[in-house]
């Protein structure tokens, strides 16, 4: 087992009242899981997922990477976010450098920096800012940020919710190329979406959380060959099946 | 002439979805497929026609063989086919000449956009630069320095 997460519950209080935003979530991440959240808007899906990855504590309960409570500064975990996160005044190159400098210096650095540039497609931009970036090329670079720190677990927040729909198309397919491939990280992913066909497209389990407080409602294995056709019938029954799930 | 406003990714993705519908689909019914409009895509559609992926009859796409292998192949072997296509579009074998003669091979984006927009009727001929560059930085054949504002052969070249 990869991760845990237990009893995981989240209560956000404000001057007048309590919200509770996750009530008691519990499940484990296996390597080679492609986890999906999925759940209506609101219902918790990114607070659980910074929960997960350290970068928020839960009001109750626990989340376990590899048997040990998980930290902000773990570095076996890696986040990839909506709006790319990048450094303005950064080059492609320095964004990603920058991720590294805790763990390899020089020559080292330059050579893993590069390595996850290209693996991305993203050779050739590698002193771009930015700025100059159309979307797709700004979220390649969030990507190869996350993978340089070789992460163990992946955890990705609606990652291509701020692409036009064929950009999305495009990178969607690069990220199961780069999952296909037993050379790369990670061991597991857990991505959160709102899109069911893009959590039956890419995912091998997914979660489906109740509107809010998100409880787990169902966790499904998607018991679906790759690479996968959105227009096969056997693709559309899936799809419902979740939609039937969902509150 | 016109140039299509579709960056790389968009037209890849165009061509995964025809792909997807086995090779050939109604240009109309594909946008629906994605909630667009007609017209959203076909920038797509041309530029994947100009870079020899796709041929259009009677609002049929439908793939090339070039397109194939494009889908099949990993994404380093994509930047390949990209860079060999890319450096077939004439206005983009022009610009590039245009620099050859330069001593440097470099120019100034002034100098870049003047010639586009002889070559390009529009009044946004900043956004054609950038779908230019886009498509050349892929192809990894011209950059741009956007400190010194100057286009570059890329090295390799
Ligand atoms: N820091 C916070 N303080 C107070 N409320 C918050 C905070 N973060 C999120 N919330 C609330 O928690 C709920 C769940 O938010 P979120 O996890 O972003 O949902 P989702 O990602 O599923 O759309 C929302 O109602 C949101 O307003
Ligand atoms: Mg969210």
């Amino acid at each position: 087992m990869l991760a845990e997460i237990k009893n995981v519950s989240k209560t956000y209080e404000t001057d007048s009242n309590k919200i509770s935003v996750l009530d008691d979530i519990n499940f484990s991440v296996e390597d080679n899981d492609f986890i999906c959240i999925v759940g209506p808007s609101g219902c918790g899906k990114s607070t659980l997922l910074r929960i997960i990855v350290g970068l928020e504590k839960p009001t109750s309960g626990e989340v376990f990477f590899k048997g040990e409570v998980i930290s902000s500064d773990n570095p076996k975990v890696a986040m990839v976010f909506q709006n790319f996160a990048l450094f303005p005044w950064l080059t492609v190159q320095e964004n990603i450098e920058l991720v590294l400098e805790s763990k390899k210096q020089g020559r080292e650095l330059e050579k893993t920096a590069c390595k996850y540039i290209k693996a991305v497609g993203l050779d050739g931009f590698e002193k771009v800012y930015p700025r100059e970036l159309s979307g797709g090329m700004k979220q390649r670079v969030g990507f190869a940020r996350a993978l340089a720190v070789e992460p163990v677990l992946l955890c990705m927040d609606e990652p291509f919710s701020s692409l036009d729909a064929l950009t999305s198309q495009n990178l969607k397919d690069e990220l199961l190329m780069l999952w296909a491939d037993a050379n790369m990280p990670p061991d597991a992913v857990i991505m959160v979406t709102h899109n069911v066909e893009e959590a039956v497209y890419m995912s091998n389990r997914i979660i489906i959380l109740s509107p809010r407080p998100g409880k787990v409602v169902a966790d499904l294995k998607i018991e679906l060959e790759r690479p996968r056709n959105r227009k096969d019938p056997e693709f559309y029954r899936w799809v419902d099946k979740v939609y039937s799930l969902i509150v | 002439m016109i140039f299509p406003k579709a960056t790389i990714s968009e037209i890849i993705g165009l061509l995964e979805a025809v792909n997807d519908a086995g090779g050939v689909e109604d240009a109309a019914r594909l946008a629906g497929d994605f909630d667009l409009e007609l017209d959203e895509i076909l920038p797509s559609i041309d530029g994947a026609e100009l870079l020899g992926f796709a041929t259009v009859t009677d609002g049929n796409i439908e793939l090339t063989e070039d397109a194939r292998k494009l889908l099949d192949a990993g994404i380093r072997e994509r930047k390949k086919i990209i860079r060999d296509k890319v450096a077939g579009v004439e206005i983009i074998k022009e610009l590039k000449n245009k620099f050859m003669e330069s001593d440097e091979h470099r120019i100034k984006k002034e100098d870049a956009l003047g010639f586009l927009q002889k070559n390009i009727s529009t009044t946004d001929i900043e956004s054609y630069f950038k779908i230019i560059i886009n498509w050349t930085r892929h192809g990894g054949l011209i950059g741009y320095n956007s400190d010194s504002e100057e286009i570059y052969l890329m090295p390799g070249e």
